[in-house]
């Protein structure tokens, strides 16, 4: 048969058919597909929307002993990346702090010791779609 | 990091549990969740069992357990994140608990036992006609009665087109409809399953063939000194699994029986390894010579793509070590098993031991050849 499939990297050649990887914020972002006035596809990601803030399951609320785990207060050499390894166990999960407390440069969110950030639990990081 | 408990480290579990909505569940049942196995296979129905500790004082014993919370046909979802980034691995019914209750003092232990959502497809035998309908469009049919567990459809048009007619034929289901879900997919080559996710309580009815195509997961590494990411892996080849069947089919008109051609496996199973097996047996199928000729050449392709994985592998790996959960059911690369076995492999099944502390996996892999295709894998 030669209409196999594409064993080595045929979506190569297709410019956004490569999904982002799960640990991506952009895993669940939309493909769109751009058609220029000659015929051309031109394949882009979608704007991103931040998951819904401060509106966690009420019940989620209840079964809880305190905001423990949920807040951290920054101290004096935060950095996100540090604190995505401390709360996530990778760095470069530290959009899922930048989502959390809406900022628009990362580094507003450690700047200034003595600020208390909102740490978003595991597994609920907003709508994920496969 | 092998020393954190899971819920600290850098593996967290959540569990929601409800009778067919569910919510997350006391922190205290979490804190008492003793250990977790799952199993995941292609083309079976799913299991886990979770072991408790029972505290004789506990919210457990006194409160949630007398008053139904752990009761047969109770909905638990289990939700892993590794790394921040979470999987369902479980959306399944209990059914069966067993209690240990035990002299020495932190030793009684609940033992909640049960099946993923296809339990509920097999719960009531039905009898139904489907006049005019193919395969696919049945399934759809059967499926949609249970969307209110967040079952979406993913079925997909069989391989070999049968077009019914009402006159000639109208198909019955006997039995549940899991039975009659799972033998439409044996006589089309197809497998049936539910994959939970991508969000807990949602879950997709898989009725299409093995995922045999696209992004391979991240490769299993063996024997690779400090790079290897998988604990044992062992091989082995059945030169006699695969078979060459054989079907007769009958013109109703002329009565004259033919031997129907052998159909090409590779659109239901695209090849994995370069050099395919030779098919030792040849084996004839019955009761095909009275079905209709589309029905006898899907069964036909169906007998002799499933037969084809010759060559299977089974081990284990450390989930923190490999940093990735292997999903089954889906592609991975195996390299350092030499020459002959190193490649692509199609995830038969997964089983998922957590406990605190660790996570371990042991899987199965198959293919139908020896030596890689291609000359480098998904790192």
């Amino acid at each position: 048969m030669a209409d196999i499939e594409p064993y080595e990297n045929a979506l190569d050649a297709i410019p956004g058919a490569h999904p982002y990887p799960r640990s991506s914020r952009y895993h669940d972002a939309e493909i769109g597909i751009h058609r220029q006035p000659d015929g051309t596809e031109v394949r882009y990601t979608k704007r991103r929307l931040l998951p819904p803030l401060g509106q966690p399951d009420q019940l989620d609320q209840l079964d809880r002993p305190g905001d423990e785990g949920r807040r951290h207060t920054v101290g004096s050499g935060d950095r996100p990346d540090l604190l995505g390894q401390r709360y996530f166990g990778d760095p470069a999960q530290w959009w899922q702090l930048a989502d959390a407390n809406p900022v628009l440069d990362p580094r507003e969110l450690t700047d200034e010791a003595g600020k208390v950030i909102e740490v978003p639990l595991p597994g609920s990081g907003g709508e994920r779609r496969v | 990091m092998f020393d954190v408990p899971v819920g600290q480290g850098p593996v967290h579990i959540t569990l929601r549990m409800g009778p067919k909505l569910t919510r997350p569940v006391p922190a205290e049942v979490t804190e008492a969740l003793l250990s977790a196995q799952i199993t995941a296979t292609a083309g079976e129905r799913g299991g886990f069992q979770l072991a408790f500790d029972l505290t004789k004082n506990g919210i457990i014993n006194r409160a949630l357990l007398p008053e139904g919370f752990f009761d047969p046909k109770t909905r638990i979802i289990v939700t892993v994140t590794v790394k921040g980034t979470s999987d369902v691995l479980l959306d399944g019914l209990i059914v069966r608990q067993e209690v240990g209750a035990s002299n020495q003092p932190g030793h009684s232990t609940l033992t909640v036992t049960g099946e993923d959502l296809s339990l509920l497809m097999d719960l009531e035998e039905r009898t139904d006609r489907y006049p005019n309908l193919p395969p696919s469009d049945r399934v759809l049919a059967i499926l949609r009665r249970y969307s209110d567990y967040g079952i979406r459809p993913d079925v997909y048009k069989e391989k070999v087109s049968q077009p019914p007619h009402q006159d000639l034929r109208v198909h019955y289901q006997t039995g549940t409809d899991l039975q009659y879900v799972t033998e439409l997919a044996r006589a089309n080559g197809y497998t049936f399953y539910l994959e939970p996710g991508p969000t807990p309580g949602q879950s997709s009815a898989r009725w299409g063939p093995e995922i045999r195509l696209g992004i391979r997961q991240h490769a299993l590494n063996v024997n690779m000194d400090n790079n290897s990411t998988v604990d044992q892996l062992t091989f082995s080849y059945d030169g006699t699994a695969r078979e060459e069947p054989q079907a007769r089919w009958q013109d109703p008109g002329t009565r004259v029986s033919t031997l129907l051609p052998q159909p090409p496996i590779s659109p239901l199973r695209p090849p994995l390894g370069r050099r395919p097996t030779p098919a030792l047996k040849r084996r004839t199928l019955t009761g095909t010579a009275k079905q209709q000729r589309e029905q006898a050449e899907a069964e036909l392709l169906a007998r002799a793509a499933v037969s084809a994985d010759v060559i299977s592998g089974s081990g284990s790996l450390d989930v923190n070590r490999h940093g990735y959960i292997l999903q089954p059911r889906q592609l991975v690369g195996v390299r350092g098993a030499g020459r002959a076995y190193d490649g692509d492999y199609y995830v038969k099944s997964v089983t998922h031991n957590l406990r605190p502390g660790s996570y371990q996996q042991n899987f199965t892999v198959s293919r139908e050849g020896l030596e890689a295709r291609s000359a480098y894998v998904r790192p």
